[in-house]
């Protein structure tokens, strides 16, 4: 992994379109803020930690969940 | 092909139905061709089903089902993943948990599942709008659709219109109309 050190205000470029400037630093929160192409994906880490989590929970359910939840569905 | 499931016991997958993950799906990585089972139940819930791994099985479900002014909102780069043109091309699937209260279940929004239907190829999008969840609940608007519609079997064809499924219903054999592939028995646990 590639470590950079960088101060309030200043940037780091990646490729020719995205730029990642420190926006503000406090105690230990850092602020950055992005400036990237329409396209580019930009995500919290933990989306994708929670998107990995349900589809590990999903990947347990059975067929009983399923009919379980039929029946209670088809309740009026 | 056949293939052995867990759930599903075994069964009979023509090639043209196999779905490619070239990723995989997230905390999934490796498993990369599944096809889409129809146990034809009441819930309008599919399965989408690992060749590579019989025990593993997603149950999914149409996100316009229970909510219909979901909007996945693809940007060039992921249509370009998998290989879509237009969204009419697509089918787009939310993965579905369903805990031990039920009414708690929720769909993944933030994460679609989206098919090209023409190709076969497939990814779980990660959708840039911020106010999606990744847990939705969503029972009390699955069960107002499935109470408002149970008496009417017709309308059911117009929403699984497009994807191929496992039909794993003991009627054999429709696979080709619908191109939904069927297994032999239903779900043993049912």
């Amino acid at each position: 992994m590639l470590v950079l050190t960088r101060k309030l205000g200043e940037s780091i470029a990646i490729d020719d379109n995205i730029k990642i400037v420190v926006v503000q630093i406090k105690g230990k929160q850092v602020r950055l803020g992005i400036k990237a192409p329409q396209e580019t994906k930009i995500h919290r880490e933990e989306v994708y930690q929670a998107i990995q989590d349900q589809n590990t929970e999903a990947s347990q359910s059975t067929p009983a969940d399923i009919a379980r939840l039929s029946d209670a569905l088809t309740k009026k | 092909m056949k293939v052995n499931t867990t759930r599903f016991g075994e069964l009979q997958v023509n090639k043209e139905d196999i779905i490619s993950f070239q990723e995989g799906l997230l905390g999934f990585e490796n498993l990369n061709k599944f096809f889409v089972v129809d146990p034809g139940d009441s819930t309008l819930i599919l399965w989408l089903q690992s060749i590579d791994d019989g025990k593993i099985a997603f149950p999914i479900i149409e996100p316009k089902i229970y909510k219909p002014d979901y909007v996945a909102k693809l940007v060039p780069g992921d249509m370009k993943s998998v290989e879509l043109e237009s969204l009419s091309q697509a089918k787009i699937y939310s993965i579905l948990t369903i805990p031990s209260d039920i009414t708690t279940m929720s769909a993944n929004l933030k994460a679609p599942i989206v098919i090209n239907n023409e190709k076969k190829v497939a990814k779980q999008i990660v959708l840039q709008d911020s106010k999606l969840n990744v847990k939705h609940e969503m029972y009390k608007e699955l069960k107002s659709y499935i109470v408002a519609f149970a008496s009417d079997d017709s309308k059911r064809t117009n929403i699984e219109n497009p994807v191929n499924t496992v039909d794993a219903s003991d009627t054999a054999n429709t696979s080709q109309s619908h191109g939904y592939t069927q297994a032999a028995d239903r779900p043993k646990e049912a």
